[in-house]
């Protein structure tokens, strides 16, 4: 019959099974007939015949039963029973199911929301073809530019650099280069308004070495990207085209971004968002644009212009260890040769040595997203993962107890014939019922959680663009994570349940006699359940009072009342000298006058944003290692300290004679003053930015201004100097106003005082100064908020388990509860009995809970702010509202205990 | 002596059938009074053990049946061997050999 044969029967007998049961009758009776009739040929009487043939043949059911055995379906069929059989014995009990089912539901929901976003940021890999073979040289962690030779390994490289690595190497099929900024600019197809556009400029390899085909028209070639400003030409996202009419006649067409025309040649498949997850450009341009895009930031033939990420395809067969040996010895070859010139110095040579390159395996893709989300999510995961512990602790205590109850009709079942294995795994199948309900529902809320929860991590009100739907990978955690909690809970209370001293359990109504040790093993559970929720709760106090120390902590700057307002004035078509800075100016004064505006700005950076930075020289101070380390660099105008409430300390604020033919100034702040002159002075002394003593360009310093934050609250104080626009050339765009009154009319001022000034100056996001110190704390209030959500949910959890055991076991215990007070036994003594011992599960579970909690709050330390660990308040806290939930919830059993009227106690046994 | 088939060496019983089936196709009781026969009484198959293990093999595809008319003109399923059937026949048989022969041996041999 064969396997096919074997399968094609099995189904005939599950869905016509009544034939197959005639024909199985038809076959024994002939059998009995065939027997009787021999036997009368042998000489035996008829009835006697009959009498050995049916002894012979025994109990047909029986026989049935094994013929049915030799099939797979009664596999089926037994499951399909027992299902059907579970279903109806949780309907019977709604209120446990519910319960069951609801903690469930959130302990499996959290995991797979939580899993959702571990595998998006963390997990998914890139949807081009063989994302295996990609590297990425480096680590990514670097956004921006540097000009100096890392003495490490290196994460940005020049387009040089690009060029003659990807010429020279042995190892790869392909290199291509990506901008590590992404750059949101302003744009219009020809006819249509003015929208904002994120391009991500790449080498012309890009779309070959990620082997991604276009779906409309062709992708970027080498062509494109061969000499500067020679390409011309923009491949859109698919998102971008389906915004503008999802029609194929979009080839061809030219969209004018900055003032430049692109051809757009092709349009991107569908999924593909190139290779940083949490980014979606809408263009792709070629890397010769660079300045068109960019013009205040570029630097294609500069060979210490390291603004580039390099992502290789790894050629089939070669390993990366002998990868990274080849690109090593080409890039120093290189770096040696062409880099420090002829007379490289001591410092360039040292750094050579140092140099390397780090070839990281790319398949996931690059992200700033998950370097910051990594850790949170990773603690979060853990968190969830204890809070279905407790749930399925809880589940246990419930089935321990259903068990209990149960066990009359399980010794019936036994006594019927039944085996235990198949008792056990009618039991098992209940637990996995649960299981999956509570599994269905929890993957349904996890399914929009996930979406809301990036949301809230990031700290904007929407989520930033990463698909969060759930793929196989997050189902199939789901689903092993299911049948694990199934089996975990259930298991234990199952083979308990089936353990029986038949006699007794048929003869007494109430079964005692695994009483005793269940009663242990659920004392046992809810010591661990304590135990954990101790850990969750002193973990969720410490994220708490972290956050709290945050928000407390001083910025330094005045966060209230500053509007922040996106500019792109490069859309305005101005040079990059004094035309620009007028413009920038008019803009400052013009919106300085609107009423309720008490000063106006524009800034390089003003909190959160990232950072400038490099070493400083200060004349007549030697380096040592304290006076070394990198100074925050900062390009402001004149109104920027007023703006930002940060008051002079000593000296002046830039002016407007400040400008581009005076002497160039700076303003420091207290650290930098510390750090080089300690309580000398600083006024009149100037420095130099970086650390090569033939650079000329040196600053005067003219003030002190008092220390802030700059790029997070968590900083510590940090030197920093400013310089003023007017000597400084540059497009901004931050443009910062102080106010008071309405933020609404004053940002419909300020629209229109920048409108007249140039009406080519696009607007884009407005937010606030307090809005962005928020968003820098958005994941430490993410920990915290989750942390004590899932810290008072395992509480709950805990205090349902504890109310369950001791109103079981007070019921139990009616009758001795009784007999003691007909002893004389008050009623406060018996509710101290009982208190005394849920007590004594919370003291040892809070023993238990104290070692794990503290050496678990240290992985979390990371994350703390200007707080120990082992901070004894979030302990203190912890322990108290564990004690006072299982007091209230074991309390209520208790009252009921010491009502117990002795009479009515003794009378029921 | 008799021996039920519960004291049967384990997995004999279906290369029993086997055998018996390979002269000719025959129905349920045939099969287990020929083997009582042969063994001149020492194995009784009952039908709780040869019905059973009829449908194993015929799931395994060693055996096939069919409803055919008895001698005496009553319905019965018979049974018949299928090539794959003779083929595990010839194993068994053949495996059977080796280990009684080593058995053979092994309770033979002087200390």
């Amino acid at each position: 019959m064969g396997f096919f044969g074997n399968i094609a029967a099995g189904l005939r007998a599950l869905v016509s099974g009544a034939r197959v049961e005639r024909e199985m009758d038809e076959e024994l009776r002939e059998f009995m007939e065939a027997s009787v009739e021999a036997k009368g040929r042998a000489g035996m009487a008829p009835a006697e015949a009959a009498r050995m043939a049916r002894i012979e043949v025994g109990s047909t059911n029986a026989v049935k039963h094994h013929i049915r055995s030799a099939g797979w379906e009664t596999k089926v069929e037994d499951l399909w029973q027992d299902l059907r059989y579970s279903a109806r014995m949780l309907a019977r009990s709604p209120g446990f199911t519910l319960v069951a089912v609801l903690s469930l539901a959130l302990g499996i929901g959290a995991n797979t929301a939580i899993f959702t976003l571990l595998n998006a940021l963390l997990l998914r890999s890139l949807p081009v073809e063989d994302p295996a073979q990609l590297v990425l040289f480096g680590n990514g962690k670097w956004v921006g530019s540097v000009d100096d030779l890392p003495h490490k390994s290196w994460d940005l490289y020049s387009y040089p650099m690009y060029r003659e690595l990807s010429q020279k190497n042995e190892v790869f099929s392909g290199v291509t280069a990506i901008d590590s900024i992404e750059f949101a600019t302003h744009g219009s197809v020809s006819g249509e308004s003015m929208e904002m556009l994120h391009a991500s400029l790449v080498s012309g390899t890009y779309f070959s070495v990620l082997g991604v085909k276009p779906a409309l028209g062709r992708a970027l070639d080498e062509g494109d990207d061969r000499v500067a400003g020679g390409g011309p030409v923009a491949v859109a996202s698919d998102a971008w085209w389906k915004r503008h009419g999802n029609d194929s006649s979009v080839i061809g067409k030219s969209i004018r971004i900055e003032s430049k025309d692109y051809t757009i040649v092709g349009v991107a498949p569908p999924g593909f968002f190139g290779v940083t997850v949490g980014e979606y450009p809408d263009f792709w341009i070629p890397l010769s644009m660079e300045k068109e895009i960019s013009p205040g930031w570029h630097g294609l033939e500069e060979k210490r212009f390291q603004s580039l990420y390099l992502i290789a395809r790894i050629k089939p067969g070669v390993s990366l260890q002998r990868a990274t040996a080849n690109i090593n010895l080409d890039f120093k070859q290189m770096l040696r040769g062409e880099y420090v010139g002829a007379n490289p110095s001591q410092k360039d040579l040292a750094s050579i040595d140092h140099a390397q390159i780090e070839l990281t395996p790319a398949a996931q893709g690059l992200s700033q997203l998950r370097q910051r989300m990594s850790l949170p999510l990773e603690i979060l995961m853990t968190i969830v993962g204890l809070v279905l512990l407790i749930a399925c602790a809880n589940i246990a205590n419930l089935l321990l107890a259903r068990g209990a109850a149960r066990s009359r009709e399980i010794a019936v079942r036994m006594a019927m014939g039944a085996r235990r294995s198949r008792l056990v795994r009618q039991l098992l199948t209940e637990s996995f019922l649960l299981a999956l309900m509570g599994a269905a529902l929890g993957i349904g809320a996890a399914w929009k959680g996930g979406q809301l929860l990036l949301a809230i991590a990031s700290g904007h009100s929407e989520a930033p663009p990463i698909d969060v739907s759930p793929d196989a990978r997050v189902l199939l955690f789901s689903l092993l994570l299911t049948l694990f909690t199934a089996v975990l809970f259930g298991t234990v209370p199952a083979l308990r349940a089936t353990r029986l001293d038949l006699t007794g359990s048929l003869k007494q109504g109430r079964g005692n006699a695994a009483g005793s040790s269940r009663n242990s093993l659920a004392r046992a559970l809810i010591v661990s359940q304590v135990a954990l929720s101790l850990v969750l709760l002193a973990g969720a106090g410490l994220f708490l009072r972290s956050l709290v120390n945050l928000t407390k902590a001083d910025t330094g700057f005045n966060k209230q009342n500053v509007l922040i307002f996106q500019l792109d004035e490069y859309s305005a078509g101005l040079p990059l000298d004094a035309r620009l800075v007028n413009l920038q100016q008019q803009i400052e004064d013009r919106v300085k006058a609107l009423p309720g505006v008490e000063a106006a700005s524009f800034s390089m950076f003003t909190f959160n944003q990232g950072e400038w930075s490099a070493p400083a020289r200060v004349q007549g101070v030697l380096r040592t290692p304290e006076t070394g380390g990198d100074v925050l660099y900062n390009v402001v105008g004149t109104g920027f300290f007023s703006t930002m409430g940060l008051p002079m300390v000593a000296g002046r604020n830039f002016d407007a004679h400040d400008g581009a033919k005076s002497p160039e100034v700076a303003v420091i702040n207290e650290t930098m003053a510390r750090k080089y002159f300690g309580g000398a002075s600083p006024i009149g002394h100037r420095f130099g930015i970086g650390e090569d003593e033939t650079q000329s360009r040196e600053f005067e310093i003219v003030g002190v201004v008092r220390n802030a934050k700059y790029v997070a609250l968590q900083e510590h104080p940090q030197a920093a100097a400013y310089f003023p626009y007017a000597q400084r050339v540059q497009y901004f765009g931050n443009f910062e106003v102080r106010y008071s009154g309405e933020a609404q009319q004053i940002i419909h001022a300020v629209r229109h005082a920048i409108a007249e000034v140039n009406p080519n100056v696009p607007i884009g996001s407005i937010s606030t100064l307090s809005e962005q110190v928020d968003e820098s704390t958005a994941n430490q209030r993410l920990i915290a908020e989750l942390s004590s959500f899932f810290g008072l949910l395992a509480v709950f959890l805990a205090s349902i388990g504890i109310y369950g055991l001791m109103s079981y076991s007070v019921a139990r215990r009616t009758s001795e509860i009784g007999i003691r007070m007909a002893l004389g036994a008050g009623r406060m003594t018996v509710l101290s009995l009982i208190l005394r011992e849920i007590l004594m599960m919370v003291a040892i579970g809070v023993a238990i809970g104290i070692p794990v909690a503290l050496l678990g709050n240290r992985l979390a330390s990371k994350l703390l702010y200007d707080l120990s660990p082992a901070d004894p308040i979030s302990l203190i806290a912890a322990v108290a509202i564990l004690a006072g939930v299982a007091a209230l919830a074991g309390y209520l059993p208790a009252r009921r205990a010491s009502r117990v009227d002795p009479m009515v106690a003794l009378r029921c046994e | 002596m008799t021996q039920k088939t519960g004291d049967m060496v384990q997995g004999t019983l279906e290369m029993l059938i086997l055998k018996t089936l390979a002269l000719e196709p025959m129905h349920g009781y045939g099969v287990a009074l020929r083997i009582e026969q042969v063994s001149q009484g020492v194995f009784r198959v009952n039908p709780g053990s040869l019905l059973p293990a009829l449908a194993r093999m015929e799931r395994a595809g060693h055996v096939k049946s069919e409803w055919r008319s008895t001698e005496n003109n009553r319905r019965a399923k018979y049974y018949g061997l299928t090539a794959a059937g003779r083929r595990a026949l010839n194993d068994e048989t053949k495996a059977w050999g080796r280990q009684t022969a080593a058995i053979a041996r092994i309770l033979e041999a002087r200390s």
